[in-house]
Formats: structure tokens, C-alpha cells, sequence
């Protein structure tokens, strides 16, 4: 009754971010990962429609790379990390722009350096605490 | 805001009736989204609004994201925590 009575009226919120403050550069890996293989099948298939439907696939999840890249960067990443880890500007802008270029090529190539950058932001998350901080952690045993 | 203020903390919090000074611990309108609050300390203050900023720079979400603060959505002052037990006490502005 008394801790009803004590019970704050309001919440008000003294931190995390406005959506959820879950961010991994695995989300955009994914996706890149997606488009490496459907140029791959691109390239092995002499079916129009498949390789026509390939197209359309692989450039949605280009584009999906880039935004998942845009969130890291918009909303994760903050000048205190800028000023620890000043190459993430750059891989940040350079993964976006290759996202943009596997949109256009099917050349396995281009995703294969898209992933790369996209590990390379992986590495600068991991030594920011990022797994940590913005991550639930999984249950026990849940992964070997 | 930790370590000033951590989750599931309760407050008082005093209404302002005057301008928020530097380095107090304030009850404000998120910008972004009117009906939510937030708690974050003040670290500037000019003529409307005031610059928030949360004791974690890592981790929080402050004026850095949604900008200064009109000072009309200041509602009030974070002046002392009365739950949990082991860390009642008075919520000391410092700079």
C-alpha cells in the first residue's frame, strides 16, 4: 500500500536510444552475404527468369545492406567513438557507397568487398563494446 | 545518465520555476516525441533552450541527437532519489 502511495506518477527516460539500442554490423552482413551468393547463382544460370528475378533480388538486399550500414552510422556509432576509432567515417561512407555499387554489378567481386568493409566496421563495433552494450546476451548453451 | 541516475530509480523531482543552471540533473519533453521524458543533466544554457547531455556520452541519447531543449519543456529539477535503499539521497548538480 505505502510503495503504491511512494510509487512514481511518471517514467521519464534517462537513457538508450528511442527504438530499441540493438545494433550489429552482422544485420548488413547478412545481406551482403545474400547478394555474394545471387550473383553466384546469377552467374551459374542460363534460366532468363531466374536470373531476371536474381536481379531484383540482389539489388533489394544491397539496398537493405546500406540501410542497416546507415543505422550503424546515423544512430550507433557517437563522436566519442568518431574521436577513438576516426576510421569509422570513412568505412562507414565507403561500405555505403559499395553497397550501392553491388546494386549495380554482378560481379562477386564488389560483394566480396563489401563484406569485407562490412567486417572492418564489425572489428571497430566489437572494440567499442558494441557486443555488450547493444546486444541481448544469448541463453546459455544456446549456441556451442 | 548513470552513473547519476540509474534505471528503476525513483525521484523527486521539484518543479524549476526558474532557469536551469549548468550541471543539474533535469526533468525535460524529449524533442522527438513530446509525451515521452527524459532525465539528463544540464550542460548548457542560453535565452529558450538548454543544451542536455547524459553522463554516459558512449552510451546516451542527448541534445548531440535531438538538439537543444526549449527551456519551456524543462519541467523540473531531479532533487532526490528515495528508491532503491542503499542509494537514497540528495541528487547534487555538478559540472
Amino acid at each position: 500500500m505505502l510503495a503504491r502511495l511512494l510509487r512514481p506518477s511518471v517514467t521519464a527516460y534517462a537513457h538508450c536510444d528511442l527504438p530499441c539500442g540493438i545494433y550489429d554490423p552482422e544485420q548488413a552482413r547478412i545481406e551482403a552475404e545474400s547478394c555474394y551468393k545471387t550473383i553466384e547463382k546469377y552467374n551459374a544460370s542460363s534460366d532468363e527468369h531466374f536470373k531476371a528475378r536474381a536481379i531484383l533480388v540482389k539489388e533489394e538486399r544491397a539496398e537493405l545492406a546500406k540501410h542497416h550500414i546507415d543505422v550503424l552510422w546515423s544512430d550507433y556509432f557517437k563522436p566519442e567513438h568518431v574521436q577513438k576509432y576516426p576510421e569509422i567515417t570513412d568505412l562507414c561512407w565507403k561500405a555505403a557507397k559499395q553497397a550501392s555499387k553491388v546494386k549495380q554489378s554482378l560481379d562477386p567481386g564488389e560483394a566480396r568487398t563489401l563484406i569485407e568493409l562490412i567486417d572492418k566496421i564489425a572489428d571497430v563495433w566489437t572494440k567499442a563494446g558494441g557486443p555488450q552494450a547493444t546486444r541481448m546476451p544469448r541463453a546459455v548453451g544456446a549456441r556451442a | 545518465m548513470e552513473p547519476g541516475v540509474r534505471q528503476g530509480d525513483w525521484i523527486l523531482v521539484a518543479a524549476l520555476g526558474r532557469r536551469p543552471r549548468v550541471g543539474e540533473i533535469v526533468l525535460a519533453r524529449d524533442p522527438r516525441a513530446r509525451e515521452r521524458l527524459v532525465m539528463k543533466r544540464v550542460a548548457a544554457v542560453s535565452e529558450r533552450a538548454c543544451t542536455l547531455l547524459g553522463d554516459h556520452p558512449e552510451e546516451s541519447t542527448d541534445s548531440r541527437q535531438f538538439g537543444p531543449v526549449a527551456l519551456a519543456d524543462v519541467l523540473g529539477r531531479a532533487v532526490f532519489r528515495y528508491a532503491p535503499r542503499g542509494r537514497i539521497g540528495r541528487l547534487e548538480g555538478r559540472r
